[in-house]
């Protein structure tokens, strides 16, 4: 029965929850105290140990039932491949592969013999349960659970059918051939061999939906965070936006809780006097309540123009999801002028809030100057030694005027000035590229375009400024 | 007197009727993560919307197994000296003046200072013992002979660094005083814990403990809930009753009916003397389980179309099964 438990935990991480050895621990103990015989029972006592949160129980259940159904092995008049298995009924034994188990480690090499000769007759007889419990064990001894990708099911359909005896039955068709009294017999042969096949290979798929898609969603994500973000495409927005989702909340705790510890509020009386007691009342220790949390004052600026088109989608997902995070935080988009979107951002979910910006803000040519000169009216008296300031851009400015003397008067009261340029640094100046003129008025300028580098950059600039708060 | 682990439960069933015979009417999701959680020896998270019984759990389980009830409230700026320990510094300075006497006495033959500390050094740390303790929840907790049922409402609503503190005391049961040591459950106690979900708890946390949502329920279990909660409802009422709660619950609400708020308004009818629901009748007493003007507002311009569905609902022969 362990086997079958290490199955589902697979089957469960297969479906993107993650169990803890705690977890997989009292998952056994309570399997062991409320037993097999009951599905329901089951079900409730894995879901208590295995599933906790509310999303995880819903995501616990449609394993639990894709996991433990009757891997029916439909016979050929019984209904065609296409007929659902049928759940096991409560109160009766659980049909899991873990029966095989036992079985197969009764030595392959013996039983193949007669149990291929087996197969034909029970693939001519319809035995269905026997066939079951045949396939449930050849998956076992193929080891089916490892199964990655669906390049592989071809493979595994193969290695299934000779572990029940394919081999044999094959042998018998031919024999059956060669002898050609019998066109009838060789006809149900293949017949029978059809639909073996096709039997195998619902099975294998089934299989592969449960335990297949962890491993290749892991192999996605790499991909995702590594790739240039303008190569990414449109359809992967969505697990694009859980993953940065996930950054930006890591970032944003890890950073809250650092900058809760530095910072001091008023004396706290209670704790001070109870630690002081020791002392005779002297106060020697001093207590003070930190309940006050400032987290880092951000304005965050985004060039959605045409040149950058690719970015600034990921660009302001991230800004979208940071401002979710970050309670002070300004957002604003640009081309040829300055936009502020943080009331848009506040309002709308991520994807339209995204659309609603790009189609609002973009279009026309950047002009860096004018938005700089935008920034020294609308924004500069907020800017002040707290502030971070953070330009999302590839200064390409249309041959415009640089006004690069705004930038200097905003690296003065910034605390920080940050760039983050999707370019690589060696185009930088190149073409209408102002990023040479911009980047001495920077605290930090940087390439950055995938999401490893942006996770990176902020991480260091979020780490940089409470080091020296 | 019984001690926690004097009680047994067989099976999930047994605690199922425990369960009933204290008037708490469990699921079998719920009785068996109870019964998980007894038998393993594990805290149990529960929850689920409010009023739907979680604290309610705790108490029914305390009365089952006859230990007492410790329940420790969270709040934000809950600290480890309100939840576990809190030296007596009142008593310890009274105690230092009173006692100046008897100091002197003590040091009397000692010469120069280092001698008198040696002195001092050689009786305990009398101010730092348990004399001059004040527990708290969590500490009585540990303490109780014979163990007991400890709730920890509410932990959402306590700081990170609280939760923190809470992992040593779920996972082995015990915490450290660095005047005293480590200090043991003498009785594992049973743990609950509850959520109303305002933050997501940690990992760590959720690691520790088993998990148990509580919905709201289902038609024929709030039906039995109304029977044993509120004795002397007619069939007849308590099956409109609930079938219109259940409507209302559909509808969107800032914020939902629970049960509790069912019990409320039943007994409220029962005082009226109402036999079945009338439109007035529910519109004048809607404000026991809506307390939002707004929903007030939203679910009375519905209201017939609820009342009728509530009737047909009742009507229906699967309703009573279901």
């Amino acid at each position: 029965m362990q086997a079958t438990l290490e199955d589902f935990f697979k089957a469960l991480r297969g479906s993107d929850l993650d169990v803890s050895l705690n977890a997989q621990i009292d998952a056994a103990r309570a399997t062991a105290l409320v037993g097999w015989s009951d599905r329901e029972l089951l079900k409730s006592a894995l879901g208590a140990t295995l599933a906790k949160t509310v999303p995880d129980r819903a995501i616990f259940d449609q394993t639990f039932e894709k996991f433990f159904q009757f891997d029916s092995f439909g016979t050929q008049r019984a209904g065609k491949a296409g007929t659902p298995p049928a759940v096991v009924p409560p109160g009766e034994p659980l049909p899991s592969p873990a029966e095989g188990s036992g079985q197969g480690s009764g030595g392959p090499g013996g039983c193949h013999g007669s149990a291929g000769q087996a197969l034909s007759q029970l693939l001519l007889s319809g035995d269905s349960a026997a066939l079951s419990r045949r396939m449930q064990q050849a998956a076992r001894d193929v080891g089916l659970t490892d199964i990655w990708f669906f390049t592989q099911k071809g493979y595994y359909t193969q290695k299934i059918q000779q572990a029940m005896g394919l081999d044999l039955l094959d042998r018998e068709i031919t024999e059956a051939r060669r002898q050609s009294m019998a066109p009838q017999r060789v006809a149900e042969l293949e017949r029978a061999r059809k639909h073996l096949f096709d039997e195998v290979r619902n099975f294998v798929e089934r299989k592969l939906s449960l335990y297949g898609t962890a491993p290749t969603r892991e192999l996605h994500d790499d991909f995702l965070q590594t790739q240039k973000l303008s190569n990414i495409d449109r359809r992967d927005f969505a697990r694009m936006h859980e993953i940065v989702r996930k950054i930006a909340r890591r970032l944003a705790e890890r950073h809250a809780r650092r900058k809760r510890r530095e910072l001091r509020g008023q004396l706290d009386f209670r704790r001070t006097m109870r630690a002081n007691a020791a002392y005779g009342g002297v106060m020697f220790e001093t207590f003070w309540r930190s309940t006050k949390v400032e987290r880092p004052r951000v304005v965050a600026i985004c060039d959605v123009s045409g040149s950058v088109r690719q970015y600034a989608r990921f660009l302001l997902l991230f800004l979208h999801s940071l401002d979710e995070l970050v309670s002070e935080m300004q957002s604003f988009a640009f081309t040829n002028h300055l936009v502020d979107v943080s009331a848009t951002f506040a309002a709308l979910p991520v994807e339209q809030a995204v659309d609603r910006v790009m189609q609002a803000v973009g279009g026309a040519g950047t002009d860096y100057g004018q938005v700089l000169q935008d920034i020294d009216a609308q924004l500069m008296y907020r800017i002040d030694h707290r502030t971070t300031v953070l330009i999302l851009g590839d200064a390409r400015n249309n041959r415009g005027e640089a006004r690069a003397e705004i930038m200097k008067t905003l690296y003065g009261r910034a605390r920080r000035v940050i760039w983050l340029n999707p370019e690589p640094v060696s185009f930088w100046g190149l073409g209408d590229s102002e990023m040479k003129r911009y980047a001495p008025y920077c605290h930090i300028a940087r390439e950055c375009n995938s999401l490893r580098h942006l996770e990176r950059t902020l991480d260091q600039l979020l780490r940089t400024n409470s080091a020296s708060a | 007197m019984k001690s926690l682990h004097d009680s047994h439960f067989d099976s999930v069933e047994v605690v199922s009727s425990r369960l009933s015979d204290v008037d708490y009417i469990a699921s079998r999701q719920l009785a068996t993560a109870v019964y998980l959680a007894f038998n393993l020896e594990k805290p149990i998270l529960v929850e689920g919307p409010a009023g739907v019984g979680k604290t309610e759990l705790a108490k029914s389980m305390a009365s089952i197994l006859e230990v007492p009830l410790i329940r420790l409230q969270c709040y934000e700026g809950l600290d480890e000296s309100k939840a576990l320990y809190e030296w007596k510094y009142g008593k310890q300075l009274l105690y230092t003046q009173l006692l100046k006497d008897k100091l002197a006495e003590l040091m009397q033959g000692t010469v120069g200072l280092a001698a008198s500390i040696e002195r001092l050094h050689s009786h305990d740390d009398l101010f730092f013992s348990e004399h001059f303790l004040e527990p708290r929840p969590l500490y009585q907790a540990l303490h109780q002979e014979r163990g007991c049922v400890l709730l920890i409402d509410e932990v959402d609503k306590s700081d990170p660094e609280f939760e923190a503190f809470l992992l040593e005391v779920l996972s082995d049961f015990q915490v450290s005083v660095p005047e005293l040591g480590t200090i043991a459950a003498k009785v594992k106690p049973l743990v609950f814990l509850t959520s109303n979900n305002t933050r997501e708890m940690s990992d760590a946390l959720k690691r520790r403990c088993l998990h148990l949502h509580i919905p709201f329920p289902e038609p024929a279990v709030e039906r039995a809930i109304l029977e044993r909660r509120v004795p002397g409802l007619s069939q007849a009422l308590n099956r409109e009753l609930v079938a219109f709660v259940q409507a209302v619950r559909a509808i969107d609400l800032k914020k939902q009916p629970s049960v509790s708020e069912t019990i409320d308004w039943a007994k409220t009818l029962l005082l009226l003397n109402a036999e079945h629901l009338q439109l007035d009748l529910v519109r004048e007493t809607l404000n026991v389980f809506l307390k939002f003007e707004q929903d007030i507002a939203s679910a009375s311009e519905q209201l017939p179309a609820l009342l009728a569905q509530a009737r047909k609902d009742a009507e229906l022969p699967h309703a009573s099964n279901a």
